[in-house]
């Protein structure tokens, strides 16, 4: 009996062991250890045994019960592995093969250089504010010391609509209405649409969009303006960016500069982008002149505040080295996916 | 302006280079727009002695020349000109050489011979006869002085001069003139400035026996001088004159004409010259033009005046537009005896406003308008008499003609360093200060930190202590300003409800794939025909530009939608497969026609969409997640705007206010654009969706109960808007509803003609249990009898 339990067992092990899916494991299992299988077949037959014999033979057959189903146990695992590796391998995909996407849209370039200014500038602590795009001759040029037949008003060609109104030529207009409606300490940004009468071509738009900043309180100085504008040069262009003032003239502000950045592009050293000057002009600036206070009710003597306009279109287009500024209205499809 | 080099350095001494200069210039306020070289487009051209001519062999009027051009070995050039003999000393351009009109002249065959360049007439060289004697002569020109050959043209010429044209900023008239500039220049580099000074001899006699001069309007004439000048000797100017008017951009015309513009440049107060003989009684009297008179002024166009315009006039007629253009019959001409000359200051304001309802800008009227100075009416009065004098153009007359009511005082500024300094932040010492607007011709004294300054009336633009600041920080230099960060509390900025709703509405759309768009708010009269609107519909109410730059701009939008079709067309003629766009701007809506205040400019969104995917709902997703967003309840009408089709197309109130229609555009409408194709538009009134309140959002416990599904197939009349039997499954499951989708709209075969089958899936759910069966039956029953109420019959 014990020499056949060891053929048995030898069998077993070696059928199990070739056993080529998870199926003839089954059978194997149900040959040997089922029921009817061999092994509970020589248990059965222990009662032919020496009484003496029993316990010990009954050990043998349970260990190598045991000692199979844990081999059985062992190469399903295996088998089932294997399968489950195959069919991986099967299913292996071209990842090259394109993105299934809803693809997203964009904001307009003019927006997205905006969103950036925005952010740059309310972390500076200025709100952002609004003004209409019709305005009264009154706030866009007589309140910025724009009095009527002035030479001044030669340097903006302006839309008329009627007798006193007008497509505001600068969103300084907004300045106004802001003194009007705020107290000291200001600090506002007025992004929004501007117009001017120039024929459209490659480098003028009739419509465009201007960044108005202001900041109105005690002891503002140049210095101050210098501080705010680096900053901001800073976050677009680099922080090695370098600020310069010239002397200009504007009607609403006393000192006027113009303001230039040292080039990205060269840094400075000069370039087709600058024209060779290393310098870069992007916006006019100064210091709100002392009559533009005084009309909108705050005392030039106990307040004194900065304010300047950038131009987003411009800025825009050097940012993403854009030629022609028609594009910007033109709306083709293939041109705001770059952005 | 632009203004001779050679000629400011006879006011200031200038101790660098040019373009240092100019940086210096640009750094104290004086732009640069450009230094022009004189001679830069005269390159490579030379004087050559002719060696040898002999006749061109397939010509009979060309001639082959030998010519020295001073590198040893001849050159050989073929011309067409018959003036030349051996020996003389003519311009000849070598290989690669530019002439002052632009033409390029290189190295080529003239019937078969070689020719290395070519000979110059005057002409070609740009030259007149005032530039060079004999220019005018047809043919080559022949060079007069001895030069060696191969000496470079412009030598020959003289053409060493650099011309620079300064921006002068609408703040500094004073400058729009030879001194004014030299005086900056002489400030900026601290060198000497040297005007002139006026010193001239009369005959004797006495001006008031020849004229009186009668202002009448000293409102719009503060002062007038006028002087006589006899026996005038009308001829050229002198070189040094024509070339100082040349540079600045004006014609030499006859010593007189050319004092007077060379006046006009140099101090900046324009002259006019009347001949004598022609003033009618002798008498000059400055007035306002009566109603109906009218001049011709010098350029021979006839105008027609009117009361508000001031005129220079003799004693019968307007002789002169005041302070734009002299009349015809006063001009000086060649034979003109006697000349009657005027210094004078206008009004601005009223210049200007003559100069633009007469259509007319003269380099006078130009600077009246910019303003000039009453006290330098007299200098330069007298610096005029000085020049012709100098240059022996007449004899003038004893006595001066001044009318005026008073001449103005030097205005008195006083503030305090600190307070000039209070606006820069920038520590100037005191002295720096007080030399610097001394040498600006302020007048500057201290006392203390007291500051006085005597401000001149040429510096009328100096009004206070912020003009003081720019003046010093300008010449001091704006370098020494150091950036300070930000003082004070910083906190984050806040941005404007409107703006911070329109930034999620972007958002959301962005990631429905849809691009912003930018259009111009002002659009063709025409464009709103396209829409195919009613004769009264407030949309045509548009405001017109009074100045458009054409009919293609001329009024302000009143919708979104044209523009948003311009843009539709121009990807789908592009090509551009597919597009979702979108436009945040505003409409304009007047309050009345024509618009005397301000109209109200409404926020708008205007949603444009096409290609094979997309259809009316498609658009109808869009402008639901958008509803969403804002919490607004929505419901959907049918509506009958005109642009689009007239069964695919609603009307969406949102919370009961009609806030948006969207729907496919007209395919009449949509062919006006060039588009062939199915696109489709929705029009959202953000003024009106951003008065929606958004309820705040609280958590609804996640369901603890199963939920039970159930379809509902029916037949109903075709016609039957599936949105009303949603409605009564709806309101017949009442508050165990969760969700209802409906999930199959069929006609066709099997479904009776005029019918249709329409299926939807329900689920139901109860938040206190698990549903029984008999609280299931009994709201199936109701949900059937609310849809029979709506006309759908059930089916088995």
């Amino acid at each position: 009996m014990k020499e056949n339990l060891e053929v048995i067992k030898a069998q077993a092990i070696s059928a199990i062991e070739t056993a080529a899916d998870e199926k003839e494991i089954e059978e194997l299992r149900v040959k040997y250890l089922g029921k009817k299988g061999e092994l509970t077949a020589i248990l059965k037959q222990m009662g032919s045994l020496d009484p003496a014999e029993r316990p010990i033979m009954g050990q043998l057959v349970n260990e190598a019960k045991q000692s199979l189903e844990e081999l059985i146990g062992k190469k399903k695992s295996e088998l089932l592995a294997k399968a489950t590796e195959l069919k991986l391998k099967a299913e292996t995909i071209d990842i090259t093969m394109p993105a299934k996407t809803s693809k997203p849209g964009k904001l307009h370039p003019l927006n997205s250089v905006l969103d950036d200014m925005i952010d740059i500038f309310q972390s500076m602590g200025f709100d952002v504010v609004d003004g209409p795009e019709v305005e009264t001759d009154y706030y866009n040029f007589e309140c910025l010391n724009v009095p009527a037949d002035h030479p001044a008003r030669d340097m903006q060609d302006t839309f008329y609509l009627g007798e006193n109104l007008l497509l505001r030529t600068q969103t300084s207009a907004a300045q106004i209405r802001t003194m009007e409606t705020r107290k000291p300490p200001i600090r506002v940004i007025c992004p929004g649409r501007v117009y001017r009468a120039d024929e459209v071509d490659a480098t003028h738009s009739p419509v465009f969009h201007q960044i108005e900043g202001l900041v109105v309180d005690k002891g503002i100085t140049m210095c101050d303006l210098k501080g705010v504008l680096e900053q901001f040069a800073h976050e677009i262009y680099g922080k090695d960016t370098k600020v310069k003032f010239r002397p200009s003239f504007f009607p609403f502000t006393e000192p006027s500069v113009e303001v230039d950045v040292s080039c990205s592009e060269c840094g400075g050293k000069g370039c087709r982008v600058c024209k060779g000057s290393g310098w870069i002009e992007i916006l006019g600036a100064g210091m709100v002149h002392p009559r533009v206070l005084e009309s909108c009710g705050i005392d030039p003597e106990e307040y004194s505040g900065f304010a300047f306009g950038i131009g987003l279109d411009r800025l825009t287009t050097t940012r993403y080295k854009i030629s022609d500024i028609r594009l910007l209205f033109e709306n083709d499809k293939r041109f705001l996916e770059q952005f | 302006m632009k203004i001779s080099l050679n000629q400011l350095k006879t006011y200031v001494d200038i101790n660098i280079p040019v373009l240092e200069m100019c940086d210096k210039m640009v750094m104290a306020g004086f732009e640069v727009e450009s230094i022009e070289k004189q001679g830069d487009n005269l390159v490579n051209v030379v004087a050559a002695k002719i060696l040898e001519i002999t006749p061109h062999e397939n010509s009979d009027h060309l001639q082959i020349c030998q010519m020295d051009i001073g590198k040893g070995e001849p050159i050989q050039i073929v011309t067409g000109a018959q003036n030349i003999s051996v020996g003389d000393l003519v311009p000849a351009a070598l290989d690669d050489s530019y002439l002052p009109n632009g033409m390029h002249i290189v190295a080529g065959k003239l019937r078969g011979v070689p020719s290395n360049g070519m000979l110059c007439s005057g002409e070609e060289l740009c030259l007149t006869e005032n530039d060079y004697p004999g220019a005018s002569v047809h043919g080559i020109l022949i060079l007069r002085d001895e030069h060696p050959a191969g000496t470079d043209m412009r030598e020959v010429l003289g053409l060493d001069d650099y011309i620079i044209d300064f921006k002068i900023t609408a703040n500094r008239p004073d400058c729009n003139c030879f001194l004014g500039v030299a005086k900056e220049i002489s400030v900026v580099l601290g060198t000497k400035f040297n005007p002139p000074v006026p010193e001239f001899k009369t005959i004797g006699d006495k001006i008031e026996n020849y004229i009186d001069v009668q202002v009448e309007n000293f409102d719009l004439c503060p002062r007038y001088m006028g002087r006589l000048v006899k026996n005038l000797r009308i001829k050229p100017s002198p070189d040094w004159m024509q070339k100082a008017i040349t540079a600045s951009g004006m014609r030499p015309i006859n010593n007189i004409v050319d004092i007077t513009n060379f006046v006009m440049l140099e101090t900046g107060q324009p002259m006019h010259a009347f001949n004598y003989n022609d003033i009618a009684d002798k008498k000059i009297i400055v007035r306002n033009a009566n109603e109906g008179e009218s001049i011709t002024t010098l350029d021979g166009v006839e105008h027609k005046l009117n009361t508000d315009m001031l005129v220079i006039a003799d004693g019968q007629k307007p002789s002169c537009l005041a302070g734009i253009m002299g009349g015809r019959e006063s001009e000086i001409e060649d034979d003109t005896k006697d000349l009657f000359l005027e210094s004078a200051k206008f009004r601005r304001d009223n210049i200007r406003h003559t100069g633009r309802a007469l259509g007319m800008r003269t380099e006078a009227s130009g600077r009246y308008e910019r303003g000039t100075d009453i006290n330098n009416v007299e200098f330069a009065m007298n610096r005029a008499l000085q020049l012709i004098y100098e240059l022996d153009a007449g004899d003038i007359i004893e006595g001066t003609l001044d009318r005026h009511q008073g001449l103005p005082e030097e205005r008195i500024i006083t503030t305090t360093t600190d307070k000039i300094l209070e606006l820069i932040g920038v520590d100037v010492p005191c002295d720096t200060i007080i030399s610097i607007l001394n040498s600006l011709g302020l007048n500057a004294t201290i006392d203390g930190n007291e500051v006085t300054c005597r401000i001149p009336s040429i510096r009328d633009d100096i009004e206070g202590r912020a003009d003081l600041a720019e003046e010093v920080m300008r010449i001091y230099g704006y370098d020494h300003i150091v950036g300070t960060p930000m003082r004070g509390e910083v906190i984050r900025g806040k941005k404007l409800p409107e703006r911070l709703k329109n930034d999620k509405i972007k958002a959301l759309l962005s990631g429905l794939g849809a691009f912003e768009v930018t259009t111009y708010s002002f659009i063709a009269s025409k464009a709103i025909d396209t829409l195919r609107l009613a004769e009264d519909d407030a949309r045509r109410n548009q405001v017109n530009i009074i100045n458009p730059l054409g009919d293609e701009y001329s009024v302000m939008r009143t919708q979104l939608v044209t523009s948003m079709l311009t843009v539709l067309s121009t990807n789908i003629n592009r090509k551009n497969g597919d597009g979702r766009f979108y436009e945040i701007s505003k409409r304009f809506i007047p309050k009345q026609l024509p618009v005397t205040e301000q109209p109200d400019e409404l926020p708008e969104m205007c949603i444009g969409i096409y290609g094979k995917d997309e259809d009316f709902f498609t658009l109808k997703g869009m402008v639901e997640e958008i509803m969403k967003l804002f919490g607004a309840h929505t419901r959907y009408e049918r509506s009958s705007e005109p642009y689009l089709h007239p069964g695919r197309q609603a009307l969406v109130k949102a919370n009961n206010k009609p806030v948006a229609v969207l729907g496919e555009v007209h395919p009449d409408v949509a062919a006006s654009y060039g588009i062939d194709t199915r696109v489709y538009i929705a029009e959202i009134k953000l003024d009106v969706l951003y008065t929606i309140e958004k309820r705040k959002t609280t958590y609804k416990p996640l369901p603890k109960f199963p939920a039970v599904e159930r379809d509902f197939a029916m037949l109903c009349d075709i016609d039957i808007p599936v949105g009303n039997l949603e409605q009564a499954i709806v309101s017949g499951a009442s508050r165990l509803l969760e969700k209802v989708e409906l999930f199959d709209v069929y006609t066709g075969s099997q479904i009776p003609e005029g019918k249709k089958s329409v299926a939807f899936s329900v689920a139901l759910r109860s938040s206190e249990g698990t549903l029984s069966d008999t609280q299931i039956e009994e709201v199936n029953s109701r949900i059937i009898k609310k849809l029979e109420a709506a006309g759908a019959e059930l089916r088995k």
